[in-house]
């Protein structure tokens, strides 16, 4: 067993008798608990000190009075707390929770030593905390997507390391044959964002490259990490939880393969469009429109995928939890990624850059899709490693229900006041300031999303704490509480 | 010194290009791109077949209710 074994026997399975069988699944769910437990608090703890921070910026836009005396908590600022956050906070917590115990079921294999991925997980909340910090005290890089100052940086780094390579380890000790589609989307994510991390910290910050060259490295960065990150986590855990909520597999294995391999050679091209207009090499920016262009090759086989899995089943969207919040965001995946590929090209990109819209876009991205299918897959975990069932139906309802609302509502608003703005800044006879109070009511309704997904947010936190808080009902060894869904009483969700 | 880095930067993306493209010839060799079907159907066992739906809402309700999934 894990827990026995040395630290050294546990780098290499070379060094492990054949007799290792395929792990039962209640042994791979309780050697990922502590991990899995320590990532998931942490992501959620972010996702409230995020949830502040974005409705402080967003009131501060409409009404740039509001806490307008404190130095520490002006737009610049909080809006950046904000952005690292739900990023390096919420979304990359989550995104290692989710992984971890993704890779430990596929590869068939328990998590070994996992105090390992506990410090792991101290050493990058403590590195994010401080870089927040550091942001709030006016130590920010001012390099988009890469603010934590540098002092903060090292402790991501160390965390990183042991994180990439105890998932690298995981799957080593694989007992499954075959390779399932998000077991590659999993690898490759936690190749990618070292590389990308890395290449950004030395070329922007350390060393800093000059001229044009700079804004190439930040804007490469900054939109894989999108794509190369979140975007591979997302569908790694919707290619497992939608054919496996519903019982059934994916529509076709196929076309999941040739997802993966074309998402691999197109996406890293891509982040160039948020440079066009601008002073760089027209090839370069025309590659970088072709590559986002050919992104709708990805899209569309892993929409096809997804949602014909679920032709015939939607009625299930009635009694899982899972199902729902994964599903709302595979439909935005293919969504806000056609959206995207259609504002790479010119003549739309001279109307949305600079405005509202492309907000609207990074939020339809991170939290339509990716958000949403992680709050999927805790709803679908928990249960699973705290061997307890979520106290309260209604508060999921909740949670659903507003962040699906406020997102919505937040994206299509935003959308819409962008295109207008876009539209009125290209308009030489309309004054600056005009096209910048012709937005407030469109922020106005943003602030107001932002509440109903605060609800939201809050619903969630609420039954973590009453769940971890809960007494674990007499005789729960299953790996699944729900193994034999007939003799469960099982209501539909209204 | 700069060039330093560039030289880093460039060698860093041939070794994770190069790691791509054999990940795509070992997967090719050991018969990961061959009987799609057998993949799709690798995450269930006989602990969680084909069939089953895994995920409900909780409720303390009795009663019960199939789920109207078609497998």
């Amino acid at each position: 067993m894990a827990s026995t074994s040395s630290l050294a026997a546990s780098l290499n399975p070379a060094t492990l008798p054949d007799a290792v069988s395929r792990a039962e699944l209640s042994e791979i769910d309780a050697s990922a608990k502590w991990p899995v437990i320590v990532f998931l608090l942490s992501s959620l703890v972010w996702l409230l000190v995020g949830t502040v921070f974005a409705l402080i910026s967003s009131f501060k836009l409409h009404t740039p009075g509001f806490l307008g005396d404190y130095e520490w908590l002006t737009f610049g600022r909080a809006r950046t707390a904000h952005l690292n956050a739900v990023i390096y906070g919420w979304s990359t917590n989550v995104a290692f929770a989710v992984a971890f115990w993704l890779m430990a079921r596929l590869s068939r294999a328990a998590l070994r030593h996992a105090g390992v991925l506990v410090i792991a997980a101290c050493f990058w909340n403590l590195g994010v905390t401080l870089g927040v910090i550091g942001i709030l005290a006016g130590d920010s890089t001012s390099i988009e997507w890469l603010e934590i100052p540098p002092y903060a940086t090292p402790l991501l780094f160390v965390a990183y390391a042991l994180i990439g390579g105890w998932a690298v380890i995981t799957f080593r000790f694989r007992r499954a044959e075959h390779i399932y589609v998000s077991q590659w989307y999993l690898l490759a994510a936690l190749f990618w964002f070292p590389w990308l991390y890395s290449i950004a910290q030395i070329m922007l910050v350390f060393e800093p490259a000059r001229g044009t060259v700079q804004a190439l490295v930040n804007w490469w960065f900054a939109h894989n990490v999108l794509g190369l990150w979140f975007t591979p986590i997302g569908l790694a855990a919707a290619y497992y939880f939608i054919p496996k909520v519903l019982g059934k597999p994916i529509h076709s294995y196929y076309l999941s393969v040739l997802g993966f391999w074309s998402l691999a050679i197109f996406y890293n091209w891509a982040g160039v469009h948020h440079l066009i207009g601008g002073p760089v090499p027209a090839w370069v920016i025309s590659a970088g429109i072709a590559a986002s262009l050919m992104m709708v090759i990805p899209v569309v086989v892993t929409g096809i995928n997804h949602h014909l899995t679920m032709v015939g089943s939607f009625g299930a969207l009635r009694y899982s939890p899972t199902l729902r919040f994964v599903v709302f965001g595979a439909v935005n995946y293919t969504l806000v990624s056609l959206i995207g590929s259609t504002m790479a090209i010119r003549s739309v990109n001279e109307i949305t850059h600079f405005t509202h819209f492309t907000v609207a876009h990074a939020h339809q991205g991170l939290y339509a899709f990716f958000s949403m299918v992680m709050f999927g897959a805790i709803y679908y975990i928990l249960p699973r490693i705290l061997l307890k069932e979520w106290p309260s139906a209604a508060l999921i309802r909740t949670h659903f229900w507003a962040a699906a609302i406020g997102v919505t509502l937040y994206w299509i608003d935003l959308s819409i006041g962008g295109w207008i703005q876009g539209v009125e800044m290209n308009n030489p006879d309309i004054a600056f300031l005009d096209v910048v109070q012709h937005t407030i009511p469109w922020l106005f309704v943003r602030s107001v999303a932002g509440i109903i997904m605060t609800i939201g947010h809050l619903a969630f936190a609420v039954n973590v704490g009453w769940m971890l808080c809960a007494k674990r009902p007499a005789g729960a060894t299953a790996p699944t509480l729900f193994r034999s869904p007939q003799a469960l009483p099982v209501a539909p969700a209204r | 010194m700069e060039w330093i880095f560039y030289t880093l930067a460039f060698l860093i993306a041939t070794a994770i290009s190069g790691t791509a493209v054999y990940a795509l010839y070992w997967s090719s060799k050991h018969g990961q791109l061959r009987d799609f079907e057998r993949g799709a159907t690798s995450i269930f066992d006989e602990q969680e077949p084909v069939g089953q739906m895994t995920d409900h809402f909780p409720t303390k309700r009795r009663k019960p209710l199939a789920p109207d999934a078609k497998p």
